[in-house]
């Protein structure tokens, strides 16, 4: 899908030259990211820390006192096993009860994916490009470590990274596979709920890598676009009827996200079911206009939500 | 990775080291295979079974340990034992200076143990948990009952412990 490219304006270009981005990302942003003054603000500073407790080691209210006895803040958020970290006195990759796996440490937005899932007991459930397994750990604990997950990493350092995560984390009810996404279909069965959160151009998280402000690049996001494309249709055809599929990237760029959602609502007996947390997905950009189902979508922004940039689709598929 | 049935005398083995652990009954109803091209033993969910017979995994389940002339439960395993078992014999615990040093794979002083059983023998393999009953390591004794307590002597050698997942992922 192509790139949509603006003209610049005196507007877009002082930003740029302020904040240190190529132009026309800014000139990008200023037509689908919200307070476009804050917004950069809020990517100059550090993100939001979360941890997710893994329930299948401790309770939320077990760590949260081992924690706070070591001296760390932390502060309940939308969902009951994520806590903000608002002061620590060490790393928080440091302290026995990490090393030990009694929690990941994740941002909210990437729990939110997995919470949209709806994950159940002893359902079936494919993971795909799942490394380095936060939300796969996080899946396994709200299947309370029953049922199967099937985790999908092509590549092989990532894939082995993951094997410690799981093993730490002391998920035991799921099988890692070096498979892209898209060859899926070997697996030859079918899912109750699928997780596609798509590899992307990562402007949701330039806060963490600066240099994505200039090394970004349009051809990035068309590249990615493709991709997420048929890796969507991969997807959608491995979720047993009445089955969710969740899509996910941290990009805010239209092109991976509602773009790539909307293509794959005209293929029919799909829909758009709507998630609580997170501003609307938009419904038109540049000369495209989507489904209006894609309001049930999530854009999440640091500056409105305090987290990294992210977008959610739940997708029934009937 | 593909995954066998034990032979019987494995699964004799296997099952005296679970009711050993105090975690025979916890286990009586889950699916334990071993690796095909190793020794080691994993938990796998039943359901995973279809999809594994038709593509072999990268990595599948839970190792819970190894299985040579004995079994020596894995890190992963020896933590699920600590949450379950309902047999303290074979688990030791020590100070929280002493967790520190367990987690970068020290071994451990008798000064350091906070309690074990006065039935253990020499040479016996135990688990350690810290002061929270959480499993930070597996060790093997050097001495038996009260000895292990004998001050400034390693009485404890440390074979695994929970700091590894952190080593190996960084090599």
């Amino acid at each position: 899908m192509k790139t949509a490219l603006f003209p610049e304006s005196a507007e877009s270009e002082s930003l740029a030259a302020e904040y240190g981005y190529d132009s026309w990302l800014v000139s990008r942003f200023m037509r689908y990211v919200p307070d476009i003054n804050d917004f950069l603000a809020a990517m100059e500073r550090q993100p939001a820390r979360y941890l997710r407790v893994n329930e299948i080691k401790i309770s939320s209210g077990e760590l949260k006192t081992r924690l706070e006895s070591k001296g760390f803040e932390l502060e309940s958020t939308i969902l009951p096993e994520v806590f903000s970290v608002k002061k620590s006195p060490m790393s928080i990759g440091a302290t026995t009860e990490y090393m030990l796996g009694q929690y990941y440490v994740q941002d909210l937005s990437s729990c939110l994916a997995v919470d949209a899932l709806d994950a159940k007991q002893d359902q079936t459930i494919l993971d795909i490009a799942a490394a380095p397994g936060g939300k796969t750990t996080f899946i396994a604990q709200r299947m309370k470590n029953t049922g199967s997950v099937i985790a999908l990493e092509p590549n092989e350092k990532r894939a082995r990274s993951m094997t410690f995560n799981l093993a730490r984390c002391g998920v035991s009810n799921t099988a890692v596979f070096r498979l892209d996404g898209k060859d899926a279909e070997k697996l030859g069965t079918k899912f109750d709920r699928v997780l596609l959160d798509a590899p992307c151009s990562c402007e949701g998280v330039i806060a963490r890598d600066v240099t994505r402000k200039t090394s970004h690049s349009p051809g990035d996001v068309e590249y990615c676009s493709d991709r997420q494309e048929k890796l969507v249709e991969s997807a959608a055809r491995l979720v047993k009827p009445g089955g969710v599929l969740v899509y996910s990237t941290c990009s805010f760029a239209p092109e991976e996200n509602e773009m790539v959602v909307d293509s794959l609502l005209h293929s029919g007996h799909i829909s758009v079911e709507p998630i609580t947390y997170g501003s609307e997905g938009l419904t038109r950009f540049d000369d495209h206009e989507f489904s209006g189902q894609l309001k049930n979508a999530r854009r999440l922004y640091p500056h409105l939500h305090n987290t990294t940039g992210f977008f959610i689709a739940k997708l029934r598929i009937n | 990775m593909k995954h066998r049935e034990p032979t019987r005398q494995e699964r004799t083995l296997i099952n005296r080291a679970l009711d050993r652990w105090g975690v025979f009954e916890f286990f009586h109803d889950k699916r334990i295979l071993l690796e095909k091209e190793s020794t080691k033993v994993c938990l796998l969910p039943a359901n995973l079974e279809p999809v594994l017979a038709k593509l072999e995994p990268y990595f599948a389940g839970l190792e819970i340990g190894e299985l040579k002339k004995q079994f020596t439960p894995a890190m992963p395993g020896a933590d699920l034992f600590a949450r379950v078992t309902n047999n303290g014999r074979f688990y030791i615990t020590v100070s929280e200076n002493a967790e520190k040093l367990v987690l970068y794979g020290r071994d451990i002083m008798g000064d350091s143990i906070i309690s074990a059983s006065d039935d253990l023998d020499e040479n016996e393999l135990v688990i350690v948990l810290n002061g929270k009953r959480d499993a930070i390591g597996v060790g093997r004794t050097r001495f038996a009952g009260k000895s292990l307590f004998q001050k400034e002597r390693i009485t404890v050698t440390t074979l695994l412990d929970a700091g590894l997942y952190l080593r190996e992922e960084g090599d």
